[in-house]
């Protein structure tokens, strides 16, 4: 498409921090119960199946992003407005991601701070960033992949070494706790976070060779599956099922229980650091995949120049949208059972659907 | 070109104003660092009435001597409804800001306990500041202002002496678990009974919080942690001390190290072996409606002393002191189950490993748990191993 190209690491760097991003702060899958890491490997398949669906749009067209080939498939008069509503459910998405930060950030430490300073102090970050493009943005994934990884270990690895495990709360799984692993695993974690992947759509034409998407992308979903179950699964093995449904971070709270040996202990600013920098990934693409599906709807030349107007809004839909995290939380619920459906799955597979009739009894002109 | 380079100067400068960060700064010595926390209730209002003890930084340097008379801490005692309400009049009072991140002690009082403490708690799950790893005592025979104000000798921040108390003690001697503020939750929302260690007070509180207490060999007023608060469903009910105390740990799997007093054939309580490593496995069964508690204890211990004359060299010797050890054992676990089955309240967790494993069949019997446990058989398996005697094979003799 343009010169700007990403390497195969980078890519899989992205997607696995983009994965992590808040699934791995907030709670996911409450209505599991204690099995709500086994609900996350349950709706791993489905991510995976999910992801083959927009790499197969991809390799179809591979020089253009969701809003493209949109329009190819459906034609311009349905296609053209129906790309239009991807751009405010990726804001809004994203901004909902900025807002989960704000929060953390709010009632851990920063008590007087107002949201949006806190708030504009990230966005200024995405925006710097995606004004650079999204090589360069590629480029500091691969980096902070390793430091995320580096502090994952170090995190998961004191809370064990404290001896705060106990698998009694994770075991014995019963036959209702399957069934609730299923209900809450699609669609809800199936959407949450592995579904967002729709966002990649846009990134993926910048691949340097477009055969590998496929596999690396499957390899870097399943990791990130992995490494949520397994960190969902300490948290709740450490709080039990009861605090953790109650905690609106449930990952801090684990956090602050450890001390080894009264030395290592209060290591809070780790996990706020995964925030921030999941975040910042996450959103980053959210903003991203926004801002290049109105560049290619508008015919905009040079998608740099929308990110600050989309920067912006997402900056005050991030506190507009709710009063407070209660209703944020609300909003999120209606949010992830209606509209983040209907973009990350129904819409991707109708188009996959669509694109296999027309192909198939050459429809195309 | 040099307006453009002025202007993204002038942009640095404003940035970099905002990571200093000092939005929401706290300077150290504006702060009073809060040591311990006591809560009563005060019986004719309904409120709370929350204790601080604050540390008093240049009373508490590491250097030895007394370099000021001033006391190492402070109280302020402040009468609210709410536990945050408190820490914000309290301001009245201190001259600093109370900063509660450095908590290291919470005491219920026996008055708040009794009406139940579930309430006080929820601040500490809340705030960000309060941490969940707070040690946890209830006052017993006082209140828990009382236990706050008392002066320690060795530790010079009191709060900070008792939580090490309650550690030392449940470590090595075992009658008493040191309890965190995290686990009284996960206690109280488990829906079953549970302890919490006791701290008393010898002596008077008068005496107790003046400096000159502890200019003496023996401090006038002392505090020690005593028996365990039984709690069912979160209030104070009784307290269980001695055997029945150490028992309910041992059913609890919360042994690290105790004391064993053996009788050997001669002599009464003679042989004192130091259990090093307890582990006990539970599982509950239900027949006829009646449950059956299956509890199995491995234990492994060092002889440590022996005031009779055994000959420790021969192996059927060792045996018969393991199971002297067994049989001790096994008297202070039925002890502290039949303690439980009496008062009908089940803090030992039998029940909610039972919902555990078998959610359905806990459904029919978790309304009349409690008399249901209190029907319960204790089918009680216990194993000791002498790994070591010391220093020694046999005890010494005087030729007769």
């Amino acid at each position: 498409m343009k010169k700007e190209i990403i390497g195969p690491s980078q890519m899989f760097a992205m997607i696995v921090l983009f994965e992590m991003g808040t699934a791995i702060v907030i709670p996911i899958g409450l209505e599991s119960g204690h099995a709500v890491w086994l609900s996350i490997l349950m709706a791993l398949p489905g991510g995976v199946l999910l992801y083959l669906i927009y790499n197969d749009l991809y390799r179809q067209f591979p020089n253009l992003i969701i809003s493209g080939y949109t329009r190819k498939i459906l034609g311009k008069y349905i296609g053209w407005p129906l790309s239009l509503l991807y751009i405010p459910v990726l804001m809004f998405n994203g901004s909902r991601n900025l807002r989960e930060a704000g929060d953390l950030l709010i009632s851990a430490s920063y008590d007087r701070t107002p949201i949006l300073i806190i708030n504009s102090i990230m966005i200024i970050a995405v925006m710097y960033i995606l004004n650079k493009g999204i090589e360069v943005f590629a480029r500091t994934a691969e980096i902070y992949f390793w430091i995320m990884m580096i502090m994952g270990l170090v995190c998961n690895g004191v809370v064990i070494m404290a001896g705060l495990v106990d698998f009694k709360n994770l075991f014995p799984l019963h036959y209702k706790d399957w069934m609730d692993a299923l209900t809450s695993a699609y669609p809800n974690i199936w959407i949450f976070p592995f579904g967002e992947l729709v966002c990649f759509t846009t990134v993926l034409p910048y691949l340097k060779k477009s055969g590998i998407s496929g596999k690396m992308g499957v390899t870097a979903i399943i990791l990130s599956g992995f490494l949520l179950c397994f960190t969902h699964a300490i948290e709740i093995s450490v709080l039990g099922m009861d605090i953790y449904s109650r905690a609106a971070f449930p990952i801090y709270t684990t956090i602050t229980l450890v001390n080894v040996a009264n030395f290592i202990q209060r290591l809070d600013a780790l996990v706020i650091l995964t925030l921030i920098i999941g975040v910042f990934f996450k959103m980053s693409i959210y903003c991203f995949a926004a801002t290049v599906i109105t560049a290619d709807l508008f015919k905009v030349k040079d998608y740099r120049r929308l990110v600050v107007p989309v920067g912006v809004i997402v900056l005050f839909t991030s506190f507009i949208s709710a009063e407070n995290y209660i209703s944020h939380l609300n909003e999120g619920k209606v949010f992830l059972k209606y509209f983040l459906p209907a973009i990350c799955a129904v819409v991707p597979i109708l188009l996959f659907l669509v694109h296999r009739i027309r192909k198939r009894f050459g429809l195309y002109r | 070109m040099k307006t453009k380079h002025l202007s993204v100067l002038v942009l640095f400068v404003l940035l970099s104003l905002n990571l200093a960060g000092c939005w929401n700064s706290r300077e150290l010595n504006e702060l009073a660092i809060v040591s311990g926390i006591g809560i009563d209730r005060v019986m004719d209002t309904g409120k709370l009435r929350v204790t601080f003890q604050v540390v008093n930084p240049s009373a508490t340097t590491t250097t030895q001597g007394a370099s000021t008379n001033q006391s190492p801490i402070s109280i302020y005692t402040v009468n609210d409804r709410t536990v945050f309400g408190a820490l914000r009049r309290a301001s009245k009072q201190a001259t600093r800001q109370l900063f509660f991140a450095h908590a290291q002690l919470l005491v219920i009082g026996e008055s708040l306990a009794e009406g139940g403490m579930k309430d006080v708690l929820d601040i500490f799950e809340r705030s960000h500041e309060l941490r969940l790893n707070t040690t946890v005592l209830v006052s017993r025979d006082t209140d828990a202002e009382s236990i706050l104000k008392v002066l320690l000798p060795q530790e010079s921040v009191p709060s900070i002496g008792l939580g090490k108390k309650a550690e030392n003690t449940s470590k090595v001697w075992g009658e008493t678990p040191q309890v965190s503020v995290f686990e009284t939750i996960k206690e109280i929302t488990g829906g079953g009974g549970f302890t919490i260690s006791g701290v008393r007070m010898l002596g008077n509180v008068e005496e107790g919080q003046k400096k000159a207490s502890l200019e003496q060999t023996k401090a006038e007023t002392s505090i020690l942690i005593s028996g365990q608060a039984v709690f069912n469903k979160g209030k104070l009910m009784n307290w269980i001390d001695g055997p029945e105390a150490r028992g309910a740990q041992w059913i609890l799997d919360k042994i690290y190290e105790t004391n064993l007093n053996l009788d050997s054939g001669d002599q009464a309580k003679a042989i004192a072996v130091n259990v090093v490593f307890s582990k006990t496995k539970i599982k509950v069964e239900m027949r006829d409606g009646l449950p059956i508690f299956h509890i199995r204890i491995n234990e492994e211990g060092n002889l440590n002393e022996t005031q009779s004359a055994v000959n420790l060299s021969q192996n059927h010797e060792i045996r018969k002191l393991e199971a002297e050890m067994e049989k001790l054992t096994k008297k202070e676990v039925q002890e502290a189950f039949q303690a439980a089955q009496k008062a009908e309240c089940d803090y030992f967790n039998l029940g909610n490993e039972f919902k555990r494993v078998n959610p359905a069949e806990w459904k029919k019997v978790e309304k009349d748990w409690n008399q249901i446990f209190a029907k319960g058989t204790l089918e009680l398996q216990v194993h000791a191993f002498i790994r070591a005697t010391g220093m020694r094979v046999t005890p010494l003799k005087a030729p007769e």
